[in-house]
């Protein structure tokens, strides 16, 4: 393996305030990530697997502990700072798609763009072929509604490479998807992560999506198991 | 795609929606430009060159009361005034109607002559009616109205002298402040009531504006102690006496307005919580992929501003296009002569609606800068 780990959890702790009781999401939690793997966090439903997703991905903060991504202390940066941030090194792929029903393929995919220097042409370029990558050079006009779960899926892969992060997460990809997209949906994961070098991070509970893994991670009542 | 189509393209996702905010937008302000103009209709008198020349003189105790003819020697011994003529409200109806809306005075036409130089003759010739005791002068909105010609002839019901007017029509004057009324001789109705003596007010003219506060004061002086004590004003006073009695419809026209304004603020800003509510999870989405809380505010601002400056670009427009060119005496019966919309008025509208804008976006604006990613990913669709 690499000499740097590309993701370093340290001591990640996360505690939710419910009433009186405190609730453990995450429990002093630490675990490090190489360049171009493809991790599969697994567990019972309230394992803490999407707490520990989205502190790595900087959407949520940590209670105490640190993240690192390329060196860069996540949990330092200001507000306004993370947003950046996650523009540039983060790709987001969600359970529920969650692509902008008014907008076409490419301009779901074009979004992420708006917030970088690139002009109108170049952005034009890296969305077709984001979209070529997974296999939608021929939908770019289609909105939401008009593709199927899985293509709507694909698309998401799209927006969430098209700035070439050095980090995809994946939250339940698959759990809306029947077999032959769901395999499709992971194929595209895994080349991400063999072809292109990027990290992915996907949670799952489905045993065959995590064969499609280099590597899984247990998580049980906030701690690492295996 | 730029962020401006992005924009556009939220704002109308919900066409149906989008229109009704509109149009509701539109309505309202167009009925509060309406009624902004229709509040200066009644309080801003309409004015002219003469109005501080002119000078009525009325019975102390009451406009209804009138006063004896005899005080005219007097008046006219009183320097500094270039003419004037009794000035008497008939208030007949004309021909067969029920309501008429214009009013007609009896005057003397020669000293007249010099009091209505805002209005010159048109059509028909002052001398001729000067010499037809049963003529009269008309002015050119009625004649127009009623589709009159010179030579025609009025018939005018009395309501409270027990007489009737039949008058032939020798004179049309154009470009007073309202060129409704018309006028006859004094004399005729002296003779139709049988001489009784007296006039419902005086009008008079003073030679410049610098004597007129004088001349009202004297003209007040020469009649106090007499049985007939007199109240003289500008006409312009005189005007603004009869505005007070709107005072209170002014009121309450300005809480209707202040109604209207409310409810608008209510209407917008519940469309605008509720495209922001229906579209939490979107947000989030756009905050993990990296937009910034600001970036989101000004989407939201521009939505909420730009619907609201269309409905009121639509409804402003609209109203000053219907005041403009439509006939507002028509359609009042002649109750309403001018219904400017003024510029002011356009701006006042404009800045309500821009208001609005801001206000009914920076709420959910708010509330979309406060939620976290994961908090809004939570929210189902
Ligand atoms: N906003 C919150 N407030 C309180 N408790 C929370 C909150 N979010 C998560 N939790 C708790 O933290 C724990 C971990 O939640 P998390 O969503 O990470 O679980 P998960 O492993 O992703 O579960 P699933 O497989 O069902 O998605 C759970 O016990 C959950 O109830
Ligand atoms: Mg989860």
């Amino acid at each position: 393996m690499a000499a740097d780990p590309i993701v370093q959890v340290r001591d990640l702790s996360k505690l939710y305030r419910q009433g009186d009781i405190d609730v453990t999401a995450l429990n002093h939690v630490s675990v490090d990530i190489q360049p171009a793997e493809f991790v599969v966090l697994m567990g019972p439903s309230g394992s803490g697997k999407s707490t520990l997703l989205h502190i790595i991905a900087g959407i949520d903060r940590p209670t105490s502990g640190d993240v690192l991504v390329q060196g860069i202390n996540v949990g330092n940066l200001s507000e306004s700072d993370l947003a950046t941030w996650r523009n540039q090194y983060v790709g987001f792929v969600f359970q529920s798609f969650n692509l902008i029903p008014v907008l076409t393929a490419a301009e779901n995919v074009e979004l992420p763009l708006l917030l970088t220097r690139l002009d109108r042409k170049s952005r034009k370029e890296q969305v077709q072929a984001a979209l070529e990558l997974v296999g939608l050079g021929d939908r770019l006009h289609h909105r939401p509604d008009q593709l199927s779960g899985g293509q709507q899926q694909r698309v998401a892969i799209a927006r969430a490479l098209v700035t070439d992060p050095v980090l995809i997460v994946a939250d339940e990809p698959t759990g809306n998807l029947d077999a032959k997209s769901a395999s499709d949906v992971l194929d595209i994961l895994r080349s991400l992560s063999s072809r292109s070098g990027k990290t992915v991070i996907m949670v799952t509970h489905d045993p065959k999506a995590a064969g499609y893994g280099t590597r899984s991670l247990h998580l049980e009542k906030g701690e690492i198991v295996a | 795609m730029t962020v401006f189509g992005f924009i556009l393209k939220n704002a109308l996702r919900n066409t149906r929606r989008a229109l009704l905010t509109i149009s509701s937008v539109a309505v309202s302000s167009a009925l509060l430009v309406s009624l902004m103009t229709l509040e200066r209709e009644l309080t801003v008198p309409p004015e002219a060159e003469g109005a501080s020349l002119r000078i009525i003189a009325r019975n102390k105790v009451s406009l209804m009361q009138p006063l004896p003819a005899k005080q005219l020697s007097a008046i006219q011994r009183i320097p500094g005034i270039v003419t004037v003529t009794p000035f008497t409200y008939f208030g007949g109806l004309y021909e067969n109607e029920e309501f008429t809306s214009f009013a007609q005075f009896a005057v003397d036409p020669v000293p007249f002559q010099s009091i209505i130089v805002d209005g010159p003759v048109i059509d028909g010739s002052y001398e001729a009616w000067v010499k037809n005791r049963t003529g009269c002068l008309v002015g050119a909105d009625t004649m127009k109205r009623y589709n009159l010609k010179v030579g025609d002839q009025m018939r005018f019901r009395g309501t409270f002298y027990p007489c009737d007017l039949d008058l032939k029509i020798e004179a049309v004057y154009q470009g007073t402040v309202d060129d409704r009324n018309i006028f006859f001789h004094h004399k005729l109705l002296d003779e139709l009531t049988g001489d009784p003596g007296t006039v419902g007010t005086w009008y008079l003219r003073a030679e410049s504006v610098e004597v007129a506060d004088r001349v009202i004061q004297q003209v007040n002086d020469t009649f106090a102690n007499t049985s007939a004590e007199v109240r003289a004003e500008s006409e312009r006073a005189f005007q603004m006496g009869f505005v007070s009695m709107w005072g209170n419809v002014s009121n309450l026209i300005r809480g209707v307005n202040l109604v209207v304004v409310f409810t608008l603020v209510l209407v917008a800003v519940s469309t605008m919580s509720m495209a922001v509510r229906e579209r939490f999870r979107e947000l989030a989405v756009l905050k993990a992929l990296g937009f910034q809380r600001r970036d989101l505010f000004g989407f939201i601002l521009a939505e909420g501003f730009g619907l609201s400056v269309i409905g009121g670009a639509v409804g402003i427009g609209g109203a000053w296009a219907f005041w403009t060119f439509s006939d507002i005496q028509q359609m009042t019966n002649g109750f309403l002569i001018v219904f400017e919309v003024t510029p002011r008025i356009v701006g006042m509208a404009a800045a309500v609606a821009s208001v609005l804008g801001v206000v009914s976006s920076i709420g959910p604006a708010i509330s979309v800068g406060r939620m976290s990613v994961v908090e809004g990913l939570k929210t189902l669709d």
